[in-house]
Parts: structure tokens; C-alpha cells; sequence
């Protein structure tokens, strides 16, 4: 069989498939969005190559992000899971850490449910301590005696998940062996997540353990339907490409898979267009995910929840707001608030005409004569303003403001709110908003973005190329790459050079291995090393970069360096090595802008001239221009409407915008004239 | 004063103000040492108006409600307006300053815009020391309050020249773990510096008459919000009560009595039955009793009230002095922040079990369940504390079961995983497993409690305790019956076995195990036949 030239990036959301495909001999570029068919993804996946015109003998490499595993987790979706926990121990995950969702509502349960019902944890003899010694063995006896419990049970997939099994692996390892023949799936818990904190890796490791059935089954079938023409790669949560045999046995990396390539691919552009800090706005009907990128790198955490629960994994760094074009606005008394309810995807805002009636931020900008009514939004939705304006009405009859004021005060009130999670995740961050650019896709993110930079004082706003299909080229232009980290946790007193070294060198040769399987040079491969550093005590870490091999020196020299960035002091005390990251990538596949052969401009005429309201400007005319159309070097001033069928970019007085040579826009947010 | 902003701009003055508070808890825990504000989060974040009323509040921990407004009030009285600095950062924690107990230590930052004080940013944690008679700072045996720990009334600490170190010197000369310590101070002023940068950029965008107007009308929202809460009410007048176990000096169980006046939109919390004050540290004061009133509304009647000085409005606190609610400055309290103050809880729903039952839980382990561990970790030659709260079974509901261990009521604080504990401390965790059949019956079941076993590796570690519902068991509801009532067993190698006492001091030894059993929740309703 041919190999074929087209490379394929797809993201399966919850609503949307997005695809983009470049073709490596000719260079042409193709996209697409197409709905989801949320109970077959592999039928998803066919019908975004209908639409864009390929087949499966003609893809080279299909590069797949998905929320499977995400909507698996959200909607409890996960196969039955044994549960192996040190003897005393298997009440853990029904402990928990003790604390309550709720502070002030008592109807509201507590904590969620156990993952695992008490008739399926099974408790094992044997015990490690804190230093890795063993204090109890494990005999065989145990081990046969768990096998034939798990068989008992009838389960597929089996958690292991012991004390202190991170400073000594060998319980964990002997339970895993015996258990292969009696359970198809076994997921142990140093493996997952070698740190201390036993509910948050117990739980880690069970919805790992719940996700493999179900992941293999869907790659198995994907497999089968792509055939040997096509690699096949998947988008991890921490940001780049894993193989199939790696996701099968870590399905859980697929959590963040659909954000994580949106993120990745700002931390792209930011690179290409030079921005050392920027923030990624994502905006959409429910949620609003934001990231922050550093010094160029895509921050990346390893204390996240999914659906209440915790995962302790490396994912990137991404904060989901629960406010998006859908929160609605309600008077209380003589307040008002925006959110947190939502009129989500159904019935939507009212101006969709799907049975929505309370006002949302998006009747708010329907009314404000942003969105085009001329438009088919998506090419599907007829927007419609009169329902907007109805929905409004109540609003502004209530509080004696004109209709338009009323929307006006609505806009305001949702960036005020998305201000102050933006405020939170740069904070956390220790970065200074006002040194970043905001770089918005999704589809509401570009109507907020330049109103949200002005509320921070940030200067610039990009909205690239590509944005309404931002995740799936995430995808197409994502790095093999592999990440883990290792609780050190080492004091500058007694500091072990060697030991540091072998830890380096094991990870590092680990974290290679499935890179080199998948074809691809050992030189080429590039390691990335992050030291999490504190002074003893500190909860919280300072990621530290450096080289190998480790100079505590210099490390110690460039932490107190952070430490005074970060918190404004820092003292000459001894400090600690909490905890080793290393990541390793293939050298990079393509650069965003390879793929961006600016396209001959149709024209630089506006498509229609609107009256859209700014801030105490009034009714201003304001020319709408089509996005597609738009040469390079092509500049205009606010007030400018920019759309296409997915979103649309508001430059508001006081703001200028223009294409760059890639035909990203940029936007100087400048001031409200 | 200039006109009213329209609600816009008052909800988006709201949200940059709320942003603000948030924010200053978070530089705290990100930058703090110790673990009880690392990882346990107790602290709290405010900022006040000019007269410390408060405006917002970053994450809102129940104990805290009412305390830190009172303290910016109380603080203004003992330090004029007039002598203070832009840059300025004073700590304090005397109880009967507007606070609660030692161990609070608030940090308060005037300030200023337009040429004089237009706010206060106020950051309270709790530090894991605050010196007294025993390390950990819960000094169950405490008679006055001098034992409990270094007592500090408004001091400035720093200056816009940055800190006056013979004054850091003499707090730090006068706490336990002085490296920690000094830690926490810096966290508590970084947070309030980030609050002033802040503040200055919403000042000069909205100018300070317009912020003073939108402070006002947001007072009057939470005004409003309370009394529309408190509608929801019968009218009325109800009486309840509710039982410390002992105050740690020995005795019998000490009365918390509340007269709950419901009228039109507005209540009285009338406290002048509770009995006198305490000898030993339970004893709490008046501020803490207005943070568990406000909770204890929240919960039964506006879980959506937003915190600040418009919601104390409508409500009328009484305690009388000499009682355990306004004790006289010499008695110690340092265990009345959070388990008398529970107890206030307790008797307020009690005084409406039959008024509201449906909105009510059934009692719960509403304590601390504060287990002290100190000693010397042969491992590391160096001095440990561990600071550890238990949760118990949740009491049952008119329409559910009550879960098994979780924290209720007046505080929210985790427990330390096992793993975490072995590494750092001389001790080994046995066993964490749920009490089963600790919860009490009822058509509903009450929560089971849990049962952790800790086992001493080292040579010598002292235990405190502070536990409440030792003897008096969580209460059931319309005919529910009690949980189980906490139990701690000291378990030594030679088989001796002994129970102890809810506030106690002892000495362990390697070997030795401790088994902390704590209580089921109450059951709603009467078990049907």
C-alpha cells in the first residue's frame, strides 16, 4: 500500500470535531468542523476526513486529541475497579481528606462517594515505612490469596495502590506480576504517581484502572480502521504526543487530551511571535479555560481535580472558569450578578431561538451589535435579535437602564468576573499579568479578549490563525514528548550527588524509550529538567530549570533567585529538593507558521457596516471585515468588526489592529478613547 | 458623596475588591512555612473600610466571620487613625482585641489614597506557635491567659522602610520555631502589600468617592440579603442549649444557653443563660460567638449571604459579661475558637430542632478532635509538632444519611495524609479505617466516625488533646439517636490500657500506640417498627 502524504490533526470535543491537515508534498492546508458523535469517536473521526476531503489510505500520521477519557471521568462512565490497599488501609478513599465541598450548604453532601465500594477493597499484609525499609514482607501466600479474592470478584481491572510504595516498589511490583493472570487490567499506584499522599494517588491510580477497558477497546478499533499506513499518536495532558502502546497503559494521560493541545498550541505561537508571558483565553458556551505560558514554557502542574476528584499527574496547567457566553444575567434585589448559572448548549442564549429566554453574555453582545445577524453561527444557528433584546428587556425595565446600557453592563460584569480567575491563575503563577499577551480562540474569547486586556492593562491580544480549530492543530504541530516527576525530597545539608545522578539517568533513559520505539533518533531527543525547590517547612515549590548534570550551587542560586521574584523575600537558610521533573522530547514535527502560506487577499473592503455600542461611546458605525479575506500587513483602527463563521474579534475604539506576516491579528488594546 | 454607580459597576467593583481578598490568601499560603497554613489553609483574608467594616473576604473560613472586621474596630480604638503610615504593617492578637485566641495573629496594612486611609487589608493565621506553656501552644491546664502564649497588642512591625527588627526580634524571641515563625510574618505582610498595590489601581481608576459609594450599597445588599434570610424564619422566640464536656480543669459538663428572638427581617442571639466563664481554656470571646451566630444563620437560612459588615445589621448578639461567651481578659481561651464555638452552633439548632428540623443536620463531631504530637524526631535530631484534627460521622438529614468523617460546622481544616506523618514525624500510622456502626440510628443513620491508630517510633513525644463530644455524644433529631461519643486509648507495649480525657497532657514512649476513635453523627427521625 501507497503511504499517504496528508498529516491529521483532530480534536473530538463534546460538540465539535476539529480537523486540520497539511499535505507534505503539495503544502496544502485543509480544516474543518463537523459534529461530534459522541458514541462512536471513530465515526467522528471519519466524517472530519469526509469533510475535508481525505481517506484513511491517504493519512501519513493522524495526531488525536480526545475527551473520552474526560467525559468517562465526568459522567462516571468507568469500569468496575478491584482495589488492593495496605492492610488498615482500605478505608482511605472513603476518609478522604475530611474536608467538606460546602461550608455554608448542609443539603449538599460532603464528599463524593468512594470510587470503589467496600465490597471490592481488598486489604494485603505487608508494610514499608517512610525510608523504604521493608517492615512486614509480603509472602507469596498473600499474593495468591489477593489473585484469588480479585477472581472472585469478577472485575477486569484491578487498582494497586500501597503505603509508601514510592521509596520501595518492590510490593507493588511482586502484587502486579501475580495479578497479570487474574485480571486483564492492573494499574499500580508508584507507577502512576511516586509521591506520598495516599487518597490522592489512590484515587489517581483507580481511574486509571477504570479507564483502561474502555481505552483499549476504542484504540484497538481506532487500529483497525486506520490500518498499518497510518501512525497513530495520541495528545496527552501534559502537552505533547504519546504512542498508542504508552496511552493504553496510562489512559488516564488522556484527561486534559482536548485543552491540552489548545494550550499547547499558544505556547507555540507565543514562541514564534516572540512573547516570553502570554495567557491563553478560551473561551466558550459554558466554561472559559485559561493557561499561562512562562518564559515561553506552558506551565505545568501535578495537583489537579476532574469532576471532584484528584488526579496526580503531570497536566498542563489549565484553569476552567465556569462562566462563558452562555452565563445569564439575574437582578437579586438591587444587585446584579452574571453566572454561575448557565444556558450551556441547550436551550443555549435566547437569540439561538432553542427555548432559552433568561438574558446571557451572548444576548448581551447580540444587542451590543457584535455578532453578525446576517451570519449563520457555525453555519448552522440563525441568530436572532429581537429574542435577545426580549431577554434583556426585564433586566433593564428593573433597573431603569436603557436596553443597550443594560447588555453594556452585562459585558462589563462577565470580564470583571473572568478578570478575577485570570487574577487568580497568574497569581498562583507568581506572574505579572501586565507582562503578558492574551492570546484568544475559542469562539466567545475573541469578542471579550481586548475589553478583558484593557480591565489587566495588558498591551497586546492575539488571535491567531486557525483559532476556531486551535485545539486540533494543537495536535498537528505537537512534539513526542514525555514527562514525570519523583518525590526527591533531599536537603541542601545532606545533599547525594550520586543519588540525584542515577535518578536523572534512570528517568531520563525511561522517559526516552518509547521515543526511540516510536522511530525516532536517541540524539535527537531533548531533555528538559525541572527542580521543585522550597526551604523546609514550605508547602509550596519553586520550579527550578537546570542542566545536567545537577549543581546544587547553582540550583540553590537560582531558586532564592525565583523565591524573591515570586514572593518578594528570600533568605540564605538551607532549602530542600522536593521533587525531580523530567520531560524529553522529539525534536519538533512543524512550526505553526510552516503552515501558514499566507493566502491572496479577495479584498480589504468591509462586508457591512453595523452600529455596535462601546463603552459611554453610544451607537457607533462599525465595519465588519471577513477574517478569510484579510491580507497580510493589513492594518485597521477600532471601532472594527473582524469575524468568520466561528467567531468574531471586537476592536473597540481606542484599539488598532493587523495582520501579521503569518496572518495571525494582533490587537493593541490601547485605551478606551 | 457622589450618586449612587449603577449596579454594573457596583458588581464590577465587587468582584476586583473580592479579587483583591483572594488574592492575599493566596500569596499567604503559597509563601508561609508552616504546615497548618500550607497545606490546612487557616488563615483568612480581609479588607475593611476606613471604619473597619468589612468589605470582602478572600476564602471564607466560618471561625473567622465577624473576627476580622471587629479587630480593624478594636485596633482603631487603641491606635488612632492619625498615627498611621502608608506602608505601615501592625500585628496583634489579644483576644479581647477583636480577635479570638493567641494563636490568630492578624496583620493589618492602612491603606491610603486621595491623601488619607481609605481601606484596611487585614491577614489573620494561625501560627503553629505562638510560645506559653506547652509547645503547639493548646495548653489544656492553662488557668490565666498569660500560660497560653506571647501576647501581642497593636505593634508595628514594619514601616515603608521594611520591618523594625528589634520588634521581629522580640515576637520571634518569644515563639517556638523562630525560622518558621519569621516565615509566616513575611507571608502575612506580603499579603497585605500585594492588597495595597491593588487597591491603588482600583482607586485611581474609580476614584475613592465612587469605591465609598459602591462599599455602601454593597453593605446594604448583604443587609438586605440577611433579612430577607432571616424571613424565612417563623417568628418567634425558642430557647436551646448545648454542653461543653468539661473546661480541661475538671468538672461538669458547662452550659451554652441561646434565647433565639426571630422577628420581621431581624433576630436576637441572646447568650446572658450560658454559664460563667471557665476556668480552664475553653472559654471564648464575644467575637467569637458573633463568627458562629453568622454561621449558624448561613447555614440554616442564607447559604449565599455575601460576607461583610451589612450582614451583622439585622442581627442583636447578647452575651453577658463574666460568662463563658465575654470572659474577663484573664482567662484563657485558646480552645473557645473552636470548640465552644461549636457548641454555640449546636445550641442554636437545638432552640430550632422543632422549628426548622428539615433544614438541620443532626449532630456531628463538632470539635476540633485536636491531637497535639511534640517531640524529637531521632531521624532528624530535630523538634517536631504535629497539629492533627479528626473529622467524625456527619449527623444525619429529614431526607438522607449522614456521610462517614467529615469536618462540620466552624471549620473546614484537613487531615495530614499518613504517608506525609511518617515521613516528618517519630510516628508510624497503623491503621485508618472508618468506625463502623459509630453512627447513630434513626429513619436516617447518622455518619460513622474513624478510627486511627498512631504508634510512637520515637524516644519520647508529648501528646496534647482538645476534644470535645467525649461525653457528650453527638445529639439525633426528631427521635434519632446520638452517635457514639469519641474515644482516645493510650495502648503501651507492657498491655497497660488506659482511656484519656478530652484535655489532657501526656507522655508517650517508643512503642506506645494511641487509638483516636472519633464519633458517629446523630439519626434523624425515629427508627420505624
Amino acid at each position: 500500500m501507497m503511504d499517504g502524504s496528508w498529516k491529521v490533526g483532530v480534536d473530538i470535543g463534546g460538540t465539535f470535531t476539529d480537523v486540520i491537515a497539511i499535505d507534505a508534498s503539495s503544502g496544502e492546508v485543509r480544516t474543518a468542523k463537523v459534529r461530534s458523535q459522541t458514541s462512536d469517536p471513530v465515526a467522528s473521526i471519519v466524517s472530519a476526513y469526509r469533510a475535508i476531503g481525505v481517506g484513511w489510505e491517504s493519512v501519513s500520521d493522524l495526531m488525536h486529541g480526545t475527551t473520552m477519557a474526560t467525559n468517562a471521568i465526568v459522567e462516571g462512565n468507568l469500569a468496575p475497579v478491584a482495589l488492593v490497599a495496605t492492610e488498615g488501609f482500605r478505608d482511605t478513599i472513603e476518609i478522604g481528606r475530611q474536608n467538606r465541598r460546602e461550608l455554608y450548604r448542609l443539603d449538599v453532601t460532603p464528599k463524593l462517594p468512594p470510587l470503589v465500594p467496600e465490597e471490592r477493597r481488598l486489604e494485603v499484609r505487608g508494610r514499608i515505612d517512610a525510608q523504604g525499609s521493608v517492615i512486614t514482607p509480603l509472602s507469596d501466600e498473600e499474593c495468591e490469596r489477593i489473585a484469588a479474592a480479585v477472581v472472585e470478584l469478577g472485575v477486569d481491572a484491578v487498582a494497586v495502590a500501597l503505603q509508601q510504595c514510592f521509596t520501595n516498589t518492590e510490593h507493588e511490583t511482586k502484587l502486579g506480576e501475580r495479578l497479570e493472570g487474574s485480571a486483564s487490567y492492573v494499574a499500580l499506584s508508584h507507577r502512576m504517581n511516586p509521591e506520598p499522599r495516599e487518597f490522592e494517588r489512590t484515587n489517581t491510580t483507580i481511574l486509571n484502572a477504570a479507564l483502561m477497558p474502555l481505552t483499549a477497546g476504542y484504540l484497538n478499533e481506532l487500529e483497525g480502521a486506520a490500518g498499518s499506513g497510518t501512525n497513530l499518536h495520541l495528545f496527552h495532558s501534559a502537552g505533547g504526543m504519546a504512542s498508542v502502546p504508552v496511552v493504553k497503559e496510562r489512559p488516564l494521560t488522556l484527561a486534559l487530551s482536548g485543552p491540552a493541545a489548545g494550550v499547547a498550541a499558544a505556547g507555540k505561537i507565543a514562541n514564534e511571535l516572540g512573547l516570553d508571558n502570554a495567557i491563553g483565553f478560551d473561551m466558550g458556551g459554558t466554561t472559559t479555560d485559561t493557561c499561562v505560558v512562562i518564559d515561553g514554557k506552558v506551565q505545568i502542574s501535578s495537583d489537579q481535580r476532574l469532576a471532584g476528584r484528584p488526579v496526580r499527574q503531570l497536566m498542563v496547567a489549565v484553569e476552567s472558569i465556569g462562566a462563558g457566553g452562555g452565563s445569564i444575567a439575574r437582578s437579586e434585589g438591587s444587585a446584579v450578578r452574571v453566572g454561575p448559572d448557565s444556558a450551556g448548549a441547550e436551550p443555549g442564549p435566547a437569540c439561538y431561538g432553542l427555548g432559552g429566554e433568561q438574558p446571557t453574555v451572548t444576548d448581551a453582545n447580540m444587542v451590543l451589535g457584535f455578532m453578525n445577524t446576517d451570519r449563520l453561527l457555525g453555519g448552522v444557528i440563525r441568530l436572532d435579535p429581537e429574542r435577545a433584546r426580549s431577554s434583556v428587556k426585564p433586566l433593564s425595565d428593573a433597573f431603569g437602564i436603557p436596553i443597550q446600557e443594560t447588555a453594556l453592563g452585562i459585558y462589563r460584569v462577565a470580564n470583571a468576573s473572568m478578570a478575577r480567575a485570570l487574577r487568580r491563575v497568574t497569581v498562583e503563577r507568581g506572574v505579572d499579568a501586565r507582562s503578558c499577551a492574551l492570546i484568544a480562540f475559542g469562539g466567545a474569547g475573541p469578542m471579550h479578549a481586548v475589553a478583558l486586556a484593557r480591565e489587566f492593562g495588558i498591551a497586546r491580544v492575539v488571535v491567531p490563525k486557525f483559532s476556531s480549530v486551535f485545539s486540533a492543530l494543537g495536535c498537528l504541530t505537537a512534539e513526542f514528548s514525555y514527562a514525570e516527576q519523583y518525590a526527591v525530597r533531599m536537603s541542601s545539608t545532606s545533599w547525594d550527588g550520586d543519588r540525584v545522578a542515577e535518578l536523572c539517568a534512570v528517568m531520563k533513559d525511561r522517559l526516552a524509550a518509547p521515543i526511540v520505539a516510536a522511530g525516532h533518533d536517541c540524539g535527537s531527543i531533548v531533555t528538559r529538567c525541572v527542580a521543585l525547590v522550597r526551604y523546609a517547612g514550605q508547602s509550596d515549590t519553586v520550579e527550578v530549570p537546570f542542566d545536567l548534570p545537577l549543581d546544587p550551587k547553582s540550583l540553590g542560586a537560582d531558586f532564592r533567585v525565583r523565591h524573591e521574584r515570586l514572593y518578594g523575600f528570600a533568605t540564605e537558610e538551607a532549602w530542600e529538593l522536593d521533587t525531580l521533573r523530567l520531560t524529553a522530547s522529539a525534536a519538533s514535527r512543524s512550526d505553526i507558521t510552516d503552515l501558514l502560506e499566507a493566502e491572496v487577499s479577495e479584498s480589504t473592503m468591509p462586508i457591512a457596516t453595523a452600529e455596535c455600542w462601546f463603552d459611554s461611546h453610544g451607537a457607533l458605525p462599525t465595519p465588519r471585515y471577513e477574517r478569510g479575506a484579510l491580507p497580510v500587513d493589513w492594518r485597521v483602527g477600532g471601532p472594527a468588526i473582524i469575524e468568520d463563521n466561528w467567531s468574531t474579534i471586537v476592536v473597540p475604539p481606542g484599539a488598532k489592529a493587523w495582520t501579521d506576516a503569518t496572518n495571525h491579528l494582533i490587537v493593541e488594546a490601547g485605551d478606551a478613547a | 458623596m457622589s450618586a449612587r454607580p449603577d449596579p454594573f459597576t457596583i458588581e464590577v467593583i465587587r468582584n476586583a475588591l473580592t479579587a483583591i481578598a483572594e488574592e492575599m490568601s493566596l500569596v499567604v499560603m503559597r509563601a508561609a512555612r508552616s504546615p497548618l497554613l500550607r497545606e490546612a489553609g487557616d488563615l483568612s483574608s480581609a479588607l475593611t473600610d476606613a471604619n473597619g467594616n468589612l468589605i470582602a473576604q478572600g476564602r471564607d473560613i466560618p471561625a473567622h466571620l465577624g473576627v476580622m472586621g471587629s479587630t480593624v474596630q478594636e485596633f482603631l480604638k487603641r491606635v488612632p487613625a492619625e498615627r498611621l503610615s502608608p506602608g505601615d504593617v501592625w500585628f496583634l492578637n489579644l483576644p479581647e482585641t477583636g480577635g479570638n485566641h493567641l494563636p490568630d495573629v492578624k496583620a493589618i496594612r492602612p491603606v491610603f489614597a486621595e491623601g488619607e486611609v481609605q481601606a484596611y487589608a487585614v491577614s489573620l493565621a494561625h501560627w503553629a506557635d505562638i510560645g506559653g506553656a506547652k509547645p503547639g501552644s493548646y495548653v489544656p491546664d492553662a488557668r490565666d491567659a498569660w500560660q497560653e502564649g506571647f501576647r501581642i497588642p497593636p505593634l508595628r512591625v514594619f514601616t515603608a522602610d521594611g520591618p523594625d527588627r528589634e520588634k521581629l526580634d522580640v515576637i520571634l524571641a518569644n515563639v517556638r520555631g523562630a525560622e518558621e515563625r519569621e516565615g509566616d510574618i513575611l507571608a502575612q505582610m506580603a499579603s497585605c502589600r500585594s492588597a495595597d498595590e491593588r487597591l491603588q489601581d482600583v482607586f485611581a481608576r474609580y476614584g475613592a468617592a465612587t469605591i465609598r459609594a459602591a462599599i455602601s450599597d454593597l453593605h446594604d445588599q448583604s443587609e438586605a440579603e440577611m433579612r430577607a434570610a432571616l424571613r424565612t424564619l417563623p417568628q418567634g422566640i425558642y430557647e436551646g442549649v448545648d454542653w461543653l464536656d468539661d473546661d480541661g480543669a475538671g468538672g461538669t459538663p458547662i452550659a451554652v444557653r441561646v434565647r433565639v428572638d426571630i422577628g420581621d427581617g431581624e433576630a436576637t442571639f441572646d447568650f446572658s443563660d450560658t454559664d460563667d466563664a471557665a476556668l480552664g481554656p475553653l472559654n471564648a470571646t464575644p467575637f467569637t460567638a458573633s463568627a458562629s451566630v453568622f454561621y449558624a444563620v448561613k447555614a440554616i437560612a442564607g447559604p449565599d449571604i455575601q460576607p461583610n459588615a451589612g450582614c451583622a445589621r439585622p442581627l442583636n448578639i447578647v452575651t453577658r459579661p463574666g460568662s463563658l461567651l465575654n470572659p474577663p481578659v484573664e482567662r484563657p481561651v485558646v480552645g473557645g475558637n473552636h470548640e465552644t464555638s461549636q457548641r454555640i452552633v449546636d445550641a442554636i439548632f437545638n432552640a430550632m430542632k422543632d422549628v426548622v428540623p428539615e433544614r438541620l443536620t443532626a449532630g456531628g463531631s463538632t470539635t476540633s478532635g485536636l491531637l497535639l504530637f511534640s517531640g524529637r524526631d531521632p531521624r532528624t535530631d530535630r523538634w517536631t509538632t504535629l497539629y492533627e484534627v479528626h473529622g467524625g460521622g456527619e449527623g444525619a438529614r429529614h431526607d438522607r444519611d449522614g456521610m462517614p468523617v467529615v469536618r462540620p460546622h466552624m471549620s473546614n481544616v484537613m487531615n495530614t495524609p499518613a504517608e506525609v506523618i511518617e515521613a516528618n514525624y517519630p510516628i508510624m500510622i497503623d491503621c485508618q479505617a472508618l468506625r463502623r456502626g459509630s453512627g447513630g440510628c434513626g429513619a436516617h443513620r447518622g455518619g460513622d466516625g474513624q478510627q486511627r491508630i498512631y504508634r510512637i517510633t520515637g524516644p519520647e513525644v508529648w501528646l496534647t488533646t482538645m476534644v470535645e463530644r467525649c461525653v457528650i455524644p453527638p445529639y439525633g433529631l426528631q427521635g434519632g439517636e446520638a452517635g457514639e461519643p469519641f474515644r482516645i486509648t493510650l495502648e503501651r507495649p507492657s498491655g497497660e490500657i488506659c482511656t484519656l480525657t478530652g484535655k489532657t497532657h501526656v507522655r508517650l514512649e517508643k512503642g506506645d500506640r494511641i487509638v483516636m476513635e472519633t464519633s458517629g453523627g446523630g439519626g434523624f427521625g425515629s427508627v420505624i417498627a
